[in-house]
């Protein structure tokens, strides 16, 4: 019935756009100056600190050289940013150590995020509860979230704690500054906190695949698999594409709580290229080169995004 | 190919009870309708028999088999849903093709199923069209199709053409017996339209209130309804209701239907039951269509208030203050609106109906 209505809904809305010509012409334009300001507006905002960026990073400019930014030109080094940047190892280091989180949390965070959504669908005892209890982590402030993971992995603290009395021996790692399980520490704490997000955003999703189709997947013999295969995830394509890009977008710029766990340490341990940016900006002052790498990933990122969104819109139209 | 039992079911949604204590036997090849208003528990009924809800008491059995604790996809229950419920991210070849392939029929054996299904329902031009954006009636075929495709032993549908334009309704009603009497399943079929109902069923379960009312064949539950709801639900327009007292004369038992100030002689054998039970408030009942015009000082003379005409049908209404009474005959019939007309009921066509209880009264 809802189908027949919408039909002659459109046939209405088609009769009157076919009288009314005339006057969209000249609505059109006028809508566009009308418009014209704040688009001008919107593009100057957008736009102008990147233009601005790129400007610096192909100079030598620091805040210190006494000159306004404006004056930079007087500066311009022949690309000498980008190509420190190529042999920068370690930004490489850090931009590959970003992307080992990425690719670490982001997945562990969908997983539990989709698990923990999936057992939300059904009725349980005690489910509201749970389900406030759940959100509190994507509430906690991140720098207080770093400093309860500070105190968390200390080598007298409440991990180590638990682990000893789960093998029952003492257990004494200095998880934040030994180089190999710092980077591990962090990463739970982003487990930690984002995968309440993911839940949400998942058992939204999951929520609105309609019921009546997976009963009748259920009628035609799928099995649960099958159905979760066949249906929920077609369904929930758009839902986890916008779910999973917030996360990497997020997690790339990962910060405040690694920050305040190792600060970038031991060493370079933990050194995410937000990391490697501050460190840059704010102990070496060399303002270009640090335009220079906030570009390279601005583009890397956007091409990452560009690819989940043009997935999606395939999706959309399969 | 399975009968189904229900035996003692009852659902209850909270303190709410949407059916009471149905019993039906639904036979091996059967076409059951559940006939009924709205929320008088056909839904509830089904969805019981698939498995989707479980009863609160009683219990289903398919060919003496209890299907208790048995899950919806392990009944072997084909069902198409009152909003068809396409999955709306596949073409049609894909929905037609889903049950097969969930049981991982080898690809070839798909192929040529569903082709020979979209053949049989006309959806061949649209295979490869994504079902989201499909007219009504043409996801109706898609929905049988896809339930058909994987032939179920038992074939249940919730009230499949309540949204399909008329026209294509009466089409879907050939079709559908048709489709029945090629796969030879076990049919239940919701519906609110008797039409539906007397066309297509083998077999009609009339239902109110979550109460089965009567089961019986089209023509039994049209000429023998069991009570007043029955009486009035089957039929359009619904049995002509007459109050009137029993009382005794020199030709037997009658019915003086009061205001109108006649008096209906009563078969004897419905007499014996009557008498039997103490009866004396009575409805007496009888078909619009077996209402016949009778000569001047015969019958009942009633003024004529309204004279329609439903295609070659012609329904006349007669009133006289409480007692209305309708006549459908098939052709023109030459009465006139105002016009004071005697009609009387054909011999052997009244029914009657205990009042205070609204049951018919039967021989015994
Ligand atoms: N899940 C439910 N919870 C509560 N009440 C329900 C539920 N399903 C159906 N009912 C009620 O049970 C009655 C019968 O519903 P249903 O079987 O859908 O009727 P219909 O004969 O129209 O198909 C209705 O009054 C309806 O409101
Ligand atoms: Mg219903």
């Amino acid at each position: 019935m809802s189908m027949l209505a919408t039909e002659e809904k459109i046939s209405v809305t088609g009769d009157l756009s076919t009288t009314g010509t005339r006057i969209e012409d000249g609505g059109r334009r006028l809508g566009l100056m009308l418009t014209l300001p704040a688009q001008l507006l919107v593009l100057f905002i957008a736009v102008f600190p990147l233009l601005m960026q790129l400007y610096i990073s192909l100079t030598d400019w620091s805040p210190l050289d006494g000159i306004g930014w404006w004056q930079a030109y007087e500066l311009w080094n022949n690309f000498a940013n980008y190509t420190d940047l190529a042999v920068d190892s370690r930004f490489w280091d850090a931009l590959g150590r970003t992307a080992l989180v990425m690719l670490i949390c982001v997945p562990a965070e969908f997983l539990l995020g989709l698990g923990l959504a999936i057992l939300f669908m059904d009725n349980f005892a005690g489910k509201r509860v749970f389900y406030s209890i759940m959100l509190i982590p994507m509430m906690v402030v991140p720098a207080v979230a770093g400093y309860m993971f500070f105190m968390l992995f200390q080598s007298g603290g409440p991990v180590n704690d638990i682990i000893s009395t789960l093998i029952g021996r003492p257990f004494a790692l200095a998880w934040l500054s030994s180089p190999g399980t710092a980077l591990i520490a962090v990463m739970i704490a982003d487990i930690w906190q984002w995968t309440p997000l993911m839940f949400l955003i998942l058992l939204a999703g999951l929520v609105g695949v309609p019921e009546d189709q997976m009963r009748a997947a259920t009628l035609l013999g799928a099995s649960w698999s099958q159905r979760f295969r066949t249906i929920v995830m077609p369904k929930m394509k758009t839902i986890i594409i916008i779910a999973l890009s917030i996360r990497v977008i997020e997690n790339f710029k990962i910060f405040d709580t690694l920050y305040i766990m190792t600060g970038g340490g031991p060493g370079v341990a933990t050194e995410t290229i937000s990391v490697y940016i501050y460190k840059v900006t704010q102990q070496d002052l060399i303002w270009g080169y640090v335009a220079a790498i906030a570009l390279v990933i601005l583009i890397a990122l956007s091409i990452l995004v560009s690819l989940a969104i043009s997935r999606m819109n395939a999706a959309k139209e399969a | 190919m399975t009968a189904i039992h229900l035996e003692n079911l009852v659902k209850r949604f909270g303190a709410f009870t949407a059916l009471k204590t149905m019993d039906l036997e639904i036979r091996d090849g059967e076409f059951m309708a559940l006939l009924g208003p709205s929320g008088c528990g056909k839904s509830t009924t089904m969805n019981m028999i698939a498995g989707m809800e479980q009863p609160s008491e009683g219990r289903i059995t398919f060919d003496g088999r209890d299907m208790n604790g048995v899950a919806m996809g392990r009944r072997g229950v084909g069902f198409v849903f009152q909003n068809y419920a396409i999955f709306t991210h596949m073409n049609v070849y894909d929905n037609l093709a889903y049950g097969l392939k969930v049981r991982g029929t080898p690809a070839s054996e798909i192929d040529r199923r569903v082709k020979a299904m979209a053949d049989f329902l006309q959806l061949t031009p649209m295979l490869d069209k994504p079902s989201a954006k499909l007219s009504v009636n043409i996801l109706q075929r898609l929905a049988i199709g896809r339930s058909a495709i994987v032939e179920p032993a038992i074939f249940l549908l919730d009230e499949p053409l309540s949204n399909v334009d008329a026209a294509f309704r009466a089409v879907m009603r050939t079709e559908l017996k048709h489709l029945q009497r090629q796969f030879r399943q076990t049919m239940v079929y919701v519906t609110h339209d008797q039409l539906e109902a007397m066309t297509m069923a083998d077999r009609i379960a009339v239902m109110d209130h979550g109460v089965l009312q009567q089961v019986g064949t089209p023509l039994e539950v049209y000429n023998d309804p069991v009570n007043l709801f029955v009486a009035d639900f089957i039929g359009s327009p619904g049995m002509n209701l007459l109050k009137g007292v029993l009382a005794d004369s020199d030709r037997g038992l009658v019915a003086d239907l009061g205001a109108l100030g006649i008096t209906a002689p009563i078969d004897p054998a419905l007499s014996a039951t009557a008498r039997k039970h103490g009866i004396r408030e009575v409805v007496y009942g009888f078909r619009p269509e077996r209402v016949v015009l009778a000569g001047a000082g015969q019958g009942i003379a009633m003024p004529v208030t309204f004279i329609e005409r439903i295609g070659a049908r012609t329904v006349v209404h007669f009133g006289d203050g409480e007692q209305r009474v309708k006549a459908v005959f098939d052709n023109d019939v030459a009465v006139q609106t105002g016009e004071t007309v005697h009609v009387a009921v054909e011999p052997g066509f009244a029914r009657l109906f205990d009042a205070a209880t609204g049951v018919a009264i039967r021989e015994v």
